[in-house]
């Protein structure tokens, strides 16, 4: 566990000072202070559409921070043969690939925490009370990491399999149409008996591709009237099948890099 | 230097160049000397290229070994196998009689690579740290570990800035101290001299002689031969991925060739044809000649036995030392002789003179 730390910490440290992660960081946090300053306090659904976008703001970069983080954190090691010091010492690689990973995911969550906590700060000043939206804010922000973990688990396990360049498209690829699964079961639903191995297709690519539309809280807010009917056992089932999916990557993950050359 | 350490590998092994490896190898192991590194028969093939082609190596403890090679003949390749970086297509590794990449092993062996990279955003003496947190170091303990290291490798007053602002020197001074942080029996080094001036040059040189003093096992790999002829005891050349030649330094360099200068020489055509049967390097200067022969003993009492016989005066024979550079040089060549890529410009004769 040490050694996963030390190396996690390594990662963190490095990662946080990469340019073009906070590049992000900063175009999202002046996107959400635009939204909130260039608005006109009135109606509800405008403090929704600021909610919404906030949010998405705060997903959509964290989605690129992670891809861009997790596509280079194994082949930039290998490039630079830092990797060569670190796993000739008594590193076990899985121990590498995992600190690497957390020290990634710290990143992410790290960055998006900020934009979170600069989101929060600017509502408040907004609304000037701390209501229950604001608590719906935080509990979208919370699907947001947990959506960003699996981004992450997903660009580490491709990027020992291909290179970053094929691993930033795919991972881009795989995370749009895992953000549209809805609209998948819809088309496997109404393709009818004649397109059965369509169907089959579908429900195999549904299994295999993550459903990143589940932790999509932006159509709550902007819809207040859609309710979950028991949001508890919505949130856990949504975190567990992050983990789990996480692990499955990670798991699959150290396979490859067992087997990797370096 | 090396031969002032006890535990240095003898001198006396077999150097000549029809001896296998595994002679080699064979003749130090009967004499009792603990194998800390052991290759036998390594194949690394990538796809259609052999980089390393069945070559069997045995390194003994305390010794420095010299891992030579143009480049692209399999030294980083053999390296990285001996590390468990890339795994042997076929053939064993062994590292203190363990297979190579066995974390116990690591416990007890480093590397440094050529011209390593490390975390620019930390100082040296966080690198130090790092590295150290690796094997389990923490606090205190940790600390003074760090503080020694620096001292060792003249680090210290630089220790709290960041790797981005230091020379390439001082990186390599890091990727030394990082390499020594667990006290380690083997050290694997590629070209740590390399793009060094020759202050720091060789101030690791002189580390490395230290390194040896306190028993430790160096495997070096250079191309800065004159500093492997300083400090190794045994070298190899690899040249295509096998190793065309193996033995200790001193019985490699040694030998070389025997100029003798004779004079008034009554010969006939046969008896210079005798001559070319023991050597064909012939100058005829005025009424002089200059025979130059291997410096085995039969072959220059033969040329002398000539010379007297007929009745010609010895002005002088004088032996010419070659240099690893010279072996060096041989080997490569012959290999790419044989592979029919040899460089097309000749080497310079030694009347050649370079004017600048």
């Amino acid at each position: 566990m040490n050694t996963i730390f030390v190396i996690a910490k390594g990662t963190f440290g490095e990662a946080m000072r990469r340019r073009i992660l906070n590049v992000f960081l900063f175009v999202a946090l002046a996107l959400m202070i635009m939204a909130v300053a260039f608005s006109s306090f009135t109606p509800r659904n405008e403090l929704d559409l600021i909610k919404s976008m906030g949010l998405g703001v705060i997903q959509i970069s964290g989605v690129f921070i992670s891809v861009i983080l997790g596509i280079n954190l194994i082949p930039s090691e290998i490039e630079r043969r830092t990797i060569y010091t670190i796993l000739s010492k008594p590193v076990q690689r899985y121990e590498f690939l995992t600190g690497k990973f957390l020290g990634g995911l710290m990143t992410v969550l790290a960055n998006i925490g900020l934009m979170s906590l600069v989101f929060i700060i600017l509502l408040l000043i907004k609304e000037r009370a701390f209501d229950k939206d604001v608590v719906l804010v935080l509990g979208g922000e919370m699907m947001i990491a947990f959506q960003l973990m699996l981004v992450s688990a997903m660009a580490v396990m491709f990027s020992v399999l291909v290179s970053p360049f094929v691993n930033f498209f795919l991972s881009f690829s795989i995370y749009f149409f895992g953000s549209i699964t809805s609209l998948w079961s819809d088309m496997a639903t109404s393709l009818g008996h004649l397109a059965l191995l369509n169907q089959y297709l579908f429900r195999v690519l549904g299994w295999i591709v993550p459903n990143f539309e589940n932790y999509n809280v932006q159509n709550p807010i902007i819809h207040p009237d859609t309710h979950i009917q028991n949001e508890t056992t919505y949130t856990i089932y949504c975190i567990t099948y992050a983990v789990l999916y996480s692990l499955i990557m990670m798991f699959l993950a150290i396979i490859q890099f067992n087997r990797k050359e370096v | 230097m090396s031969n002032d350490t006890p535990d240095a590998v003898p001198r006396d092994a077999d150097t000549s160049r029809d001896v296998t490896a595994a002679a080699e190898n064979a003749a130090l192991a009967n004499e009792g000397y603990v194998k800390a590194i052991e290759i036998k028969n390594l194949v690394k093939k990538y796809k259609s290229v052999t980089a390393v082609n069945d070559i069997s190596l045995d390194v003994y403890e305390g010794e420095i070994f010299g891992f030579l090679g143009p480049n692209g003949a399999g030294k980083t390749t053999t390296i990285k196998t001996l590390l468990g970086l890339i795994f042997p297509t076929f053939g064993d590794v062994f590292v203190l009689g363990k297979p190579a990449g066995d974390i116990e092993v690591k416990e007890q062996i480093s590397y440094l690579p050529e011209s390593p990279y490390f975390y620019e955003h930390m100082t040296a003496r966080e690198v130090v740290g790092f590295y150290g947190s690796l094997f389990g170091m923490r606090g205190k303990e940790k600390d003074l570990k760090v503080d020694e290291l620096l001292d060792r490798v003249g680090l210290q007053a630089d220790s709290k800035k960041q790797l981005r602002a230091f020379s390439k020197g001082m990186l390599q001074r890091v990727g030394i101290a990082q390499s020594l942080v667990n006290d380690p029996k083997v050290l694997f080094y590629d070209e740590p001299t390399s793009g060094l001036d020759p202050v720091a040059h060789r101030d690791i040189r002189n580390l490395l002689l230290h390194l040896k003093q306190e028993g430790r096992t160096i495997f070096l790999s250079s191309h800065q031969l004159s500093d492997v002829e300083l400090v190794c005891d045994r070298v190899s050349i690899l040249n295509r991925g096998k190793i065309r030649r193996l033995g200790n330094v001193e019985d490699l360099i040694a030998g070389g060739n025997v100029e003798i200068i004779a004079e008034n020489l009554a010969t006939s055509d046969s008896e210079m044809a005798h001559l070319k049967g023991i050597t064909s390097n012939i100058e005829m200067v005025g009424n002089k000649v200059i025979i130059t022969a291997s410096a085995d003993t039969q072959s220059k009492n033969r040329v002398l036995d000539w010379i007297r016989g007929n009745n010609g005066d010895v002005l002088s024979v004088a032996q010419t030392r070659r240099t690893l550079e010279d072996i060096f040089y041989e080997t490569v060549r012959e290999g790419d002789l044989e592979a029919g890529s040899a460089f097309a410009v000749p080497a310079p004769s030694e009347s050649m003179e370079i004017h600048n």
